[in-house]
């Protein structure tokens, strides 16, 4: 604390090392390069191998062409994306209302609801899948309730085990991540715009369209960013709720890997599913950037 | 409710009283459709995000082995069936264990990396920060089959320490992702002004860094244990004979119908994490007393998803 220290410390920049950035970022960095790069590179080596049953050595891209060819797959990963996709549309047209009354009608509720967005996000989702089974199933509380209120006749067999119960199930797990980024877009938006699209005479209608859509688009690309890749490669839902009619592209690495024992092959299959998310990756960050720069 | 409909119609006219005035008896009654419609959307958002678990932890005290209608009466033999059941509760302990050595882990490397990335500058920084980054967009379910394939490979055998490594690696870049946030918000000039007026590193750190990042490491200490508690996919294909809760949940789930004394563990756990988000929510006011309390919760939230 002494007054004639003060000047030499301005000197303090011109000695700067390379040792105190190797002091942060050894640990972290050496975790990921054995623990994450490690696993992917063997991940990519293997899908490039021949099957140890084969008996053949050597580099081969059968693995892919094997996955890409089986017209089985190409169903079900065309199930996926159809799952995926509604239970993303489903989300968005949930989260728009509720984060704009988190954003703008909540007044002092607004902090109390979003620590249930972050609880609802915090409860374990095996927890939840189990929850929707129970209330789904052919002897479960809704068809029970229904047919005790009189409603059906006989329990509803299409609850549980198809492609609604994912859908559903899947549509209720990432509400939090879907939210959150249209609800941030939205409190950025100047309110004034509002009052301004309704002195020149701008119904509700066409302000929500023509002033608040357009404000909080990257919000909606930030939503999908998050929420869509894990809907794609979701494996947990499906395989409790899904039967044999929401079977889904996680579940085939699953099998690949665990029950047929084809480490190749479901290498191949991630790789694939990787490639995929990525190329949805970069589209929808670059339409969240453009969007930006545009407002 | 009634206050969400009052607060509803108090915004528009705090943002803009001369039109508040001219407002008819016929457009008084549709202001108050708004507050409705916004009381009906947070009832839905509700019941469909708690109504499922709600309804899963009522059944868990009925006296009936099957989950539905009749209610059967009450009784609480599915919570002694669970905790009678070793499996149950090595799961939740195994989980725990997990939990809090992923928390510690990620705490200590995401702040180092995330004062690394914000704070010093030196070659190969963007490169290291794209590789943090990309660990978030490899879904997780594919970073599990890596590693199951990466440690088979390797010769190492899967147990609970390969679990929590593998976990690790995908929640600690999180934290980083937390921290930055937390550290970019705040200007480099405070630090620049402690050191001028003479205090050392440690001082520095201490009294002027540690302060203002305390929200965001709290945040990230309850998020990072979440995280890592429920982490199924990585857990499911990096572990051993050792499960975890959502590990063992499942494979009952896959194998049996559905049992009440899996409503009974479940329940306990949801109860637990509902405490563990309140008692969260008042460490963080308390900490951010100064600047605002809740108003920096929104801010750590909105800044987060930024």
């Amino acid at each position: 604390m002494e007054a004639a220290s003060l000047p030499v410390r301005h000197q303090r920049r011109r000695g700067r090392s390379l040792l105190r950035p190797l002091a942060f970022m050894a640990a972290p960095t050496a975790l990921l390069l054995i623990l994450f790069l490690g696993p992917m590179i063997a991940m990519l080596v293997i899908s490039l191998q021949h099957g140890v049953l084969s008996g053949d050595s050597g580099f081969t891209l059968s693995n892919f062409t094997d996955v890409i060819g089986d017209p089985l797959y190409r169903d079900v990963a065309w199930t996926t994306v159809q799952i995926a996709t509604i239970a993303m549309l489903i989300q968005l047209c949930i989260a728009v209302p509720i984060a704009y009354v988190l954003a703008y009608k909540a007044g002092r509720f607004e902090v109390p609801l979003l620590l249930f967005l972050v609880l609802a996000d915090e409860l374990n989702p095996m927890v939840r899948i189990y929850a929707w089974r129970m209330l789904l199933g052919r002897e479960g509380l809704i068809n029970e309730g229904l047919q005790r209120i009189g409603l059906i006749d006989a329990p509803i067999d299409a609850l549980l085990f198809s492609k609604f119960a994912v859908i559903v199930v899947l549509s209720t797990s990432y509400l939090t991540y879907t939210v959150i980024p249209i609800y941030a877009a939205m409190k950025a938006v100047d309110k004034n715009l509002f009052e301004a699209a309704r002195d020149l005479g701008a119904g509700w209608w066409t302000t929500t369209r023509r002033v608040l859509l357009p404000l909080i688009a990257p919000g909606i690309f930030v939503s999908l960013l998050l929420v869509y890749i894990p809907l794609f490669t979701d494996f947990a839902s499906p395989t409790l709720v899904g039967g044999t009619s929401g079977y889904m592209l996680g579940q085939v690495v699953n099998d690949l890997v665990l029950e047929t024992g084809d480490l190749n092959g479901g290498a191949a299959m991630s790789l694939l599913m990787l490639f995929a998310s990525g190329i949805f990756a970069i589209i929808a960050y670059k339409l969240a950037k453009i969007r930006q720069l545009e407002t | 409710m009634s206050g969400a409909t009052a607060a509803a119609g108090r915004v528009p006219a705090a943002d803009q009283p001369p039109v508040a005035h001219r407002r008819s008896l016929g457009s008084r009654i549709r202001r108050h459709l708004p507050g409705i419609a916004s009381v009906l959307v947070i009832a839905f958002a509700m019941l469909i995000m708690f109504g499922p678990v709600l309804m899963l932890a009522l059944f868990s005290f009925n006296d009936s082995s099957i989950i539905s209608l009749p209610w059967e009466g009450f009784t609480t033999r599915w919570y002694d069936e669970a905790w009678s059941t070793p499996e149950a509760r090595d799961a939740i302990l195994n989980s725990l264990v997990v939990a809090a050595v992923v928390t510690a882990g990620s705490l200590t490397l995401g702040t180092l990396a995330a004062w690394g990335l914000t704070r010093l500058r030196f070659p190969g920084r963007g490169p290291l920060a794209g590789l943090h980054g990309s660990v978030l967009v490899v879904p997780w379910l594919i970073i599990g089959v890596a590693g199951l394939i990466f440690f088979s490979e390797s010769g190492v055998s899967l147990s609970l320490t390969t679990v929590a490594l593998m976990q690790l690696v995908v929640t600690f870049p999180l934290v980083v992702a937390i921290i930055s946030a937390g550290l970019v918000r705040f200007s480099r000039s405070v630090e620049e002004a402690a050191i001028d007026l003479g205090a050392s590193q440690g001082q520095m750190l201490r009294y002027v860094v540690l302060p203002q990042i305390a929200p965001s490491l709290a945040a990230a200490a309850i998020f990072a244990f979440a995280w890592s508690f429920n982490n199924f996919e990585v857990s499911f294909f990096t572990g051993g004979f050792e499960q975890t809760f959502p590990v063992w949940v499942f494979s009952i789930l896959r194998q049996s119908e559905n049992l009440p004394m899996v409503n009974a563990v479940s329940t306990v756990i949801a109860l637990a994490q509902v405490i563990v988000v309140f008692a969260g929510w008042r460490l963080m006011k308390r900490l951010t007393r100064d600047r605002g309390g809740d108003k920096a919760l929104t801010e750590l939230l909105t800044g987060g998803a930024r």
